[in-house]
């Protein structure tokens, strides 16, 4: 048992962008002065009771030793001593809801400091809203815990690198996240090293990634959304993972990717919806994977498909204004690409069977180019472009590496995605509008001089 | 003396403009222009699903290759056919007692009002449309566009002089035609030329190349400059972080392309009213 986590450890440490949390040592009890006035109350519970937290302010850490349940009625507000973890769960079967918690951005990333940390199995925890917090609700070493309709937001102002996950999950075999929202962290939902859970519902958006995730096998992710991450998600080193239902939306960062699979095997993704990112699908040594029923849209780069990546398919997903279908690295691929429709297929269906007559092909002799050269990117919005792919078309003896969906859909299938694509909010803009108006006076006045005066001297024009 | 060529200089000037404004053609191009810039304004919202920012990038970066296919060719179609007159009518315009490069330049810049003004209405309806759903974040990049286009008509009016200077009467269709042929070049075949180029040579050199081909064409230097400005980095991925590290920052790639683009409106400029100047016209 303890080999494969130092390997898991070993390798960790190799990666550099990785939490740090199993080098630490689990925080204790708190000294006494830093405690809260609710500690008397945990400390004389009997196991397996209630206690009841009336409305009110609690400064100071509460320490979990025993299996009670902490309800909150009226919203207490439970304010941290700022060293450390507001909530500490120390026992098995601890069930905490209705509560506000408040970091007030102590402790250090290091010590794993929490809104919640919780070291002990099977724990609840509903209702909360944590804020102000390095790290939201941390679970360490707890099986079997869930966390639900809880609401994490960031220490406002911190970067990225000085802030933790909101929902942090480290060698927990079995969990559930259950619709919780988490806002402006560093990762809204970091999993590592535990198999066997349950991601519902959640949303995790204006953060760095939305989803980051290493070995950790047999999860299933539904109904979530990532929203404008500056990375946006990324899965490494994991098997037997299914995505239902969730949405990759608005991720534009400079090397944001919807979804990212480096040397994940045997994923399953259906039915996502994937827009809005620079780019959308990444897969990197990857094996055995289906993607069906996406809709995958409005992308840069709609995949990106490294050799190394095998046995992997596309089927019945919908690719609709995407700058780009695929740029490939490497030489070939052997990535199956069927019934998919593509919105840049522009090849008739005249035989009526619902598929174009022609192979659509999604590799082209310009993406293969700036694959290989860097700087090509920076003519791959021009004109050139276009003409080297009609040239391709026209001339197929130009073509490097031939990847074609064989039989492409000539309409868009109907999908089962996530169809609230979230709007951002519309601001109206006096600004932009009188500016536009001006514009258009000023560009409209020369012609209306032109008709009203007659000119006198001949000209030069015809 | 100076004060008196200004003078000429604002008299010829308007009186191109309003010769412009009164032409048909000038009239044809404004209105394509603003329904094609309204086509896309509109269409880049429902492709995008309207999601605030990002939709208004997209929509300027739809924009801007308008611009650079269309003001780049109409620029130079509308120059030639201005600055090459009719059998007979060089002779008429010349003997008149103004200077010839005085007359040149002041009909360029007439050109230049007329054209522009046709631009700031497609940009100005594009705009009601775009605003009207968008907020106002993406002001700043729209207006960098609308200036990358009347730089780019600056800029092709420059080269239609140079390329008119002296082909009036019969002469006209082949200053039409070489005009038409360098639109394709810098347009089309510069691009491609370079890319092919690049392909053979080592990925240092062929960087190097691509980098400086980018600030050297106007219609690329335009594309890049508009296209950065608006999405920042993420506008050409990693080929974005290659053109700032060879340009030592945004700053000097700023600088270079407001140099290349400068250069380009000067050089042809002076060169054509050199040669107009020194030329017999019988």
């Amino acid at each position: 048992m303890l080999a494969p986590v130092l390997f898991a450890l070993f390798v960790a440490q190799g990666q550099g962008d990785m939490a740090v949390s199993a080098s630490t040592t689990l925080e204790q009890r708190p000294a006494a002065a830093r405690l809260s006035p609710l500690q008397p109350r945990v400390d004389a519970a009997a196991p397996g009771s209630v206690i009841d937290v009336a409305a009110g302010t609690y400064t100071g850490d509460l320490y979990i030793d025993r299996p009670v349940r902490l309800v909150g009625h009226g919203r207490p507000l439970l304010v941290g001593s700022g060293s450390g973890s507001v909530v500490l769960v120390r026992a098995a079967d601890v069930v905490v809801e209705g509560f506000d918690i408040d970091g007030r951005a102590g402790g250090d990333l290091g010590r794993d400091s929490s809104g919640i940390h919780i070291a002990a199995p099977r724990a609840i925890i509903r209702d909360c809203r944590v804020r102000n917090s390095i790290f939201g609700i941390y679970l360490r070493e707890a099986n079997g815990s869930r966390v639900e309709r809880c609401r994490i937001d960031g220490i406002p102002g911190k970067s990225p690198g000085e802030k933790g996950s909101g929902l942090h999950v480290w060698n927990t075999d079995g969990f559930e996240l259950l619709h919780n929202e988490i806002v402006d962290v560093r990762d809204g939902i970091y999993i590592q090293s535990s198999p066997h859970g349950v991601v519902r519902g959640n949303v995790a958006r204006d953060l760095r990634y939305g989803l980051h995730y290493m070995y950790s096998d047999d999860n299933t992710f539904e109904d979530n959304v990532f929203e404008n991450g500056a990375a946006g998600t990324t899965l490494m080193y994991s098997r037997r993972i299914t995505f239902r239902h969730n949405q990759f939306i608005h991720n534009r960062g400079f090397a944001s990717v919807g979804l990212l699979f480096k040397n994940c095997d045997d994923i399953v993704a259906e039915s996502n919806l994937i827009a809005d990112n620079a780019r959308g699908i990444f897969l990197e040594g990857s094996s055995r994977n289906v993607f069906r029923g996406n809709l995958i849209a409005a992308s840069d780069i709609a995949i990106v498909l490294y050799d190394s990546t095998s046995d992997t398919r596309f089927t019945g997903n919908s690719f609709v204004g995407n700058l780009t279908p695929l740029s490939l690295s490497g030489r070939r691929t052997d990535t199956i690409f069927a019934d998919n429709y593509w919105s840049g297929n522009e090849s008739p269906d005249l035989d009526g069977d619902g598929r174009s007559d022609q192979p659509y092909r999604l590799s082209s002799l310009f993406d293969h180019l700036r694959g290989n050269l860097t700087a090509a990117d920076l003519v791959s919005r021009s004109l050139a472009a276009s003409a080297v792919a009609a040239a391709e078309q026209a001339l197929p003896v130009l073509d490097p590496i031939p990847v074609v969906d064989a039989s492409p859909r000539s309409h868009p299938p109907v999908l089962d995605v996530p169809t609230e694509w979230r709007n951002a909010e519309v601001r109206r803009a006096p600004i932009g509008l009188l500016a536009s108006a001006a514009l258009t006076l000023v560009g409209a006045l020369p012609f209306a001089a032109g008709r009203r005066r007659r000119v006198v001297l001949s000209g030069a024009h015809a | 003396m100076a004060g008196e060529s200004v003078r000429t200089l604002i008299l010829c000037a308007r009186q191109e403009m309003l010769l412009a404004a009164r032409s048909r053609w000038t009239q044809l191009f404004a209105v394509v222009f603003a329904g094609l810039s309204l086509a896309v304004a509109s269409s880049g919202y429902i492709l995008s699903g309207g999601s605030g920012l990002q939709d208004f990038a997209r929509t300027a970066a739809s924009l801007v290759q308008l611009v650079l296919l269309l003001v780049p060719l109409t620029s130079l179609v509308m120059g030639v056919l201005a600055l090459t007159p009719e059998r007979g009518g060089a002779e008429i315009l010349y003997a008149q007692p103004i200077a010839r490069p005085i007359l040149l330049l002041g009909t360029l810049i007439g050109l230049f009002e007329a054209l522009v003004a046709a631009e700031a209405l497609g940009f100005g309806v594009a705009g009601l449309v775009i605003f009207a759903r968008t907020g106002s974040d993406g002001l700043a990049g729209f207006a960098m566009v609308a200036a990358g286009s009347a730089v780019l008509t600056a800029v092709f009016l420059a080269i239609a002089a140079l390329v008119s200077v002296g082909q009036h009467g019969r002469k006209r269709v082949r200053a039409l035609a070489i005009a038409l042929v360098t639109w394709f070049a810098l347009a089309l075949l510069f691009d491609v030329a370079v890319l092919a180029a690049a392909s053979l040579l080592r990925s240092g050199h062929a960087s190097r190349l691509l980098i400086s081909s980018v600030l050297v064409n106007p219609i690329d230097a335009v594309r890049t400059a508009s296209l950065l400005a608006i999405e920042g980095t993420g506008a050409f991925g990693a080929g974005s972080l290659a053109l700032l590290r060879f340009t030592g920052g945004p700053g000097g790639a700023a600088l270079l392309i407001a140099l290349s683009l400068s250069l380009w409106i000067v050089v042809p400029t002076w060169t054509a009213m050199r040669r107009l100047a020194r030329m017999d016209i019988a």
